[in-house]
């Protein structure tokens, strides 16, 4: 065949050949030269798994390196709900075996299975520290077990219970809120995570990070090891000491629940209530105590029963039984109305804009109206007895209610005839009133100082054109701690501890250091002031030495520090009797030691605990026998005095 | 249809007289292209097929494609010393008996592997009747054209001609096996347009199969599988269909220049790419020798291909040039198609790669086929009258 024609014909093959050749050497080129790398990082990506290796959290300390929160192993059974037969009998089944292997009723596990703080195809841990007999029994029968799972975890672990409970916080699993927040980017779906105190405020120090196994696997997924190298061990988390003392939160949390049961003894609800001991020097919290509490450690074992009872709906009204609301911080996350114990402050003020000066004379009848209001506007003194003329000190000792009416009158005509200026709000703000203190602890509350623009925006709604206007009667009930004003407990302590300190405001605090896992200090908190109180010495003294006044003689708190040993520990305090309607008397009480040279700061509340001396004050007082080292005295209700 | 035996025997009976010297004008370089592209298929082999259980031997494959290559040198001798023209007068033969052998498959003689009914078992070997039949279509075809008359390819001739190719087109078709359908359809075309056919006829005829195989689909001969297959690679398939697409395609695509070395291949060593003995032989290559490695391979294939043109252009008789066009035709596409699936450039078809893929029945037909080449080559000088 060597006619020129299939010759022809032939080169057309050769042609076809040809191309065939430059189709693949292109592609070739592409694939294997341009699209290497895409190529190389999707084959790393499908031969090799990588798995977390969970960091141990940090622990919690107290400022001694006491250990208030650790982690510990514990036998842990879990359900995945998507591998739970899908059919109702056989699912029905399988929880009542289980139940009746964890010794459970079947209620109680399908209370736990059914809760709605893990994803739908997280396994939901629901017996901890699991004998050792179930565990290996339920790894026995794994095939009449569908969904359900044994692992050895590590969990939280607070020592002392429910000691300092809403400091420490507690820990959760990492949930949509989370992984919608950018600071938790780098988290996953199983991970724990701080949900509240200090385990929220301080959980990037706490979580420590992640290591990774990273191993080869074939296209079945079969793991073949290790890739060399490639994994790197996790680092723990870093220790968090806090400011609080062990010791001294545990005299705090006592002496709280002894002054409640006392008041209950003697016919109050005395429901709940806080205690705050803080340093005046620094701000740093030694103490903080809310009752009632609850135990981190049921978040830690999913104990929903509990869980589900911390977080029902509060009872109608604004107190809470003795049982609910305890997920409230009632130190910083509920507002008071504070009282008397606003007293000293407002005294300052008037020291300051010259209601009042250190010589005046005041007079202090029983009742007292409203210059000037038809009909009558008559107020009365807590005490119903005419003390006559007295000092501002003898006023702000024996609390003398109309003596402060009075004062709120001359702020009211001030404000009337000086341009409206708001000197007593300022004044109040300058301790840090009306917003939150910037405590390192999450959800604190800012409390209200009311002003004209408060009332027109609260009272927009109020029929009663008046009640919508900045009245007298704002700055006379503002004087004696009650109207609008609302304050935490936690703003009452960080305004006494400057007036003890002369002035300074700082800013309260829980973090003492951070200290890595190596034993190196990453983190260590420094007082920090938020800003100096604008009043004279003179007068800041005069204010302090006054309230010495109230813990002795006939001062209203004298009655709870029978035997205190005043002439070498002197104590200034205050009493505060708060009105809630239509509730009994919330109990105030906030104290200064020593006096001159002021160490504590201790505030006292309980909710319907009647009038501060009966339950508030002894509960200071006992808290500081045990400051000081003296015997405790067991909080008895006493004499009804403001 | 109809090949005079009269005229083939008397062909034979010319060429007979100098048989004893066509030895000496054998094609030393297509044989040892042929020999190395085995080799290189050998080592993919070992490579694709070595990670084994424990216990297990890592050589089966390797051992049973060396015995096939044993086998296959042995054929490819016999094949070569007997003159290739006596394939002409027993072609109708051949190709009745390929025919047979395609049938029966459909019987319960036949084994069903992977959703197909394709082979025999016989003594542990499957025998693939496809792999033959692409070298008995090829000799039926060159058989037939080269009895015509003309030097052009009349619509008549070349429609005799289609149907030559389709009634096994048709049978393999149905097993499924697309990719021996396709080989078929471009020995056809091969051996067409070197026939002369023209090229409006070729047109007309590529319609009318586009058109058959549009039917196919829609009669439901084809099944979905083979659809996503077939469509994977304009990446519009389901994930399962483009998964084969994509391992290939990253494996071949992380050897980059030089590849990662023998045995070291990632993809390779996990068993990332389904079928890589058979198959995606190519990806081993690919992924361990890189750029580099395949682009010898394409070399290797161009020397077959330039040796297999060679041979039908120097050979003496129109049977001889036919049959060398569709023997390159058929190595052409195999390769192209098999190579181009591997890269995302053709669809998924179960085409073997000639030489390199393990099998037994597509290593010892491609001998044979080679083996062909090699007879027409020596007998180039001796078979001049015919012409």
């Amino acid at each position: 065949m060597t006619d020129g024609k299939s010759g022809a014909r032939l080169k057309v093959l050769a042609l076809l050949c040809a191309f065939m050749f430059a189709a693949l050497g292109t592609r070739l080129w592409f694939v294997q030269v341009l699209a290497h790398g895409e190529a190389v990082s999707q084959v790393q990506r499908q031969a090799t798994r990588t798995i977390d290796v969970p960091a141990p959290r940090g622990r919690i300390l107290d400022r001694n390196g006491a250990v208030l929160a650790r982690n510990r192993t514990s036998l842990v059974v879990t359900v995945n709900r998507q591998d739970l037969p899908a059919e109702p009998a056989r699912k029905a089944s399988e929880i009542r075996r289980l139940a009746t292997v964890l010794h459970l009723s079947p209620g109680e596990l399908r209370d736990r299975i059914d809760t709605k703080r893990y994803y739908e195809f997280t396994p939901v841990p629901v017996a901890f520290d699991v004998p050792k007999r179930t565990f290996f029994y339920l790894g026995e029968h794994r095939p009449d077990f569908p969904g359900v799972g044994i692992v050895q975890d590590s969990i939280r672990d607070y020592l002392q219970g429910s000691l300092a409970a809403p400091v420490l916080g507690y820990i959760g699993p990492f949930s949509p809120t989370e992984a919608a927040d950018p600071r938790f980017a780098h988290y996953s779906q199983d991970d724990i995570v701080g949900k509240y105190g200090a385990e929220l405020s301080y959980e990037h120090y706490l979580q420590g990070t992640k290591g990774q196994v990273v191993d080869q696997v074939d296209s079945s997924g079969r793991n073949l090891g290790p890739v060399p190298g490639a994994s790197t061990p996790p680092v723990a988390g870093d220790d968090v000491y806090l400011t609080l003392d062990d010791a001294i939160e545990k005299l705090a949390t006592e002496s709280l629940e002894k002054g409640m049961k006392a008041a209950r003894t003697f016919g109050l609800p005395a429901n709940a209530g806080a205690v705050i001991v803080m340093d005046p020097n620094t701000g740093a919290i030694l103490a903080m105590a809310s009752n009632p509490t609850f135990d981190p450690n049921w978040f830690a074992t999913g104990n929903n029963k509990e869980i589900n009872k911390l977080f029902a709906p509060a009872p109608k009204g604004r107190a809470c039984n003795s049982t609910g609301c305890a997920s409230v911080n009632r130190a910083t996350q509920a507002v008071y109305p504070p009282g008397s114990t606003f007293k000293p402050f407002i005294a300052l003020s008037a020291l300051e804009n010259k209601y009042a000066t250190l010589k005046s004379s005041i007079d202090c009848p029983a009742t007292w109206a409203v210059p000037g209001v038809v009909p009558p506007d008559v107020k009365s003194n807590w005490d119903p007895v005419n003390s006559g003329f007295i000092s501002l000190s003898k006023a702000l000792a024996v609390s003398c209610d109309t003596v402060f009416y009075q004062l709120g009158w001359r702020a009211w005509k001030d404000w009337y005839h000086d341009g409206h200026r708001e000197k007593v709000q300022r004044a109040l703000q300058s301790f840090g009133f009306g917003r939150p203190t910037g405590l390192d602890l999450p959800s604190e509350d800012s409390g209200v100082i009311p002003d004209p623009k408060y009332k027109e925006i609260h009272y927009a709604n109020d029929p009663v054109a008046t009640d919508r206007n900045w009245q007298p009667g704002d700055f006379i009930n503002m004087s004696i701690g009650q109207g609008d004003v609302a304050v935490t407990p936690l703003q009452v302590a960080t305004a006494y501890s400057a007036l003890a300190n002369g002035g300074t405001v700082y800013r309260p605090h829980v973090l003492d250091k951070v200290v890595a896992a190596g034993g190196k200090t990453v983190l260590t908190a420094r007082p920090h002031v938020d800003g100096h109180l604008p009043f004279s010495q003179r007068d800041l003294d005069y204010v302090r030495t006054a309230l010495t006044g109230v813990v002795q003689g006939d001062g209203t708190a004298a009655q709870a520090f029978v035997n205190f040993p005043l002439s070498r520990i002197p104590v200034a305090g205050k009493t505060g009797t708060a009105e809630v309607n239509p509730f009994q008397p919330y109990s105030w009480f906030a104290a200064m030691a020593p006096a001159n040279d002021p160490q504590y700061v201790v505030v006292a509340l309980i909710e319907q605990g009647g009038h501060g001396s009966q339950s508030a004050a002894p509960v200071v007082r006992r808290v500081l026998d045990g400051l000081f080292g003296l015997p405790l005295t067991d909080p008895a209700t006493g004499t009804a005095k403001d | 249809m109809q090949v005079t035996t009269e005229r083939g025997r008397s062909a034979l009976g010319i060429g007979s007289l100098s048989d004893r010297a066509p030895i000496r004008h054998l094609d030393p370089v297509l044989l040892v292209t042929t020999f190395l592209l085995t080799l290189v298929g050998t080592f993919a082999i070992f490579s694709a097929t070595h990670q084994v259980a424990a216990g297990a031997d890592p050589w089966s494959f390797v051992k049973k494609q060396i015995l096939a290559w044993v086998i296959a040198a042995v054929v490819l001798g016999a094949v070569a010393v007997v003159d290739y023209r006596l394939a002409k007068v027993y072609a109708p033969f051949l190709y009745a008996a390929t025919l047979v052998l395609l049938l029966l498959v459909r019987t319960p003689l036949g084994t069903a592997a992977k959703g197909a009914q394709r082979g025999f078992y016989i003594a542990g070997f499957q025998f693939t009747p496809s792999e033959w039949t692409k070298v008995t279509v090829a000799i039926m075809l060159a058989a037939f054209l080269s009895e015509l008359k003309t030097q052009d390819l009349s619509l008549r001739d070349l429609i005799r001609a289609s149907v030559i190719a389709l009634i096994p087109m048709v049978l393999v078709f149905i097993q499924p096996d697309i990719g021996t359908t396709i080989v078929l359809a471009a020995i056809l075309g091969g051996i067409a347009v070197v026939a002369g056919a023209k090229t409006r006829h070729i047109a007309v005829l590529m319609a009318i199969g586009i058109l058959l195989i549009a039917l196919a689909f829609q009669v439901g001969l084809i099944k979905q599988y083979q659809i996503d297959r077939l469509t994977g690679f304009t990446g519009s398939g389901t994930t399962a269909a483009t998964y084969n697409q994509k391992e290939s395609e990253i494996t071949v695509g992380s050897g980059g220049w030089s590849g990662t070395g023998y045995l070291h291949g990632t993809q390779t060593n996990l068993n990332f790419v389904p079928e890589q003995h058979t198959d995606f032989i190519f990806t081993v290559i690919g992924e361990e020798f890189g750029f580099v490695g395949a682009a010898v391979l394409l070399v290797l294939y161009a020397l077959l291909l330039w040796r297999a043109i060679r041979i039908a252009a120097l050979s003496k008789d129109r049977f001889g040039t036919y049959l060398a066009a569709g023997i390159a035709s058929m190595f052409a596409i195999q390769m192209f198609v098999n190579i181009g699936m591997t890269v995302g450039i053709m669809p998924i078809t179960g085409i073997p790669l000639p030489f390199v893929s393990y099998g037994g029945s597509s290593l010892v037909a491609s001998y044979v086929a080679v083996g062909l080449l090699l007879n027409i080559h020596m007998r180039r000088l001796t078979v001049g009258a015919m012409g």
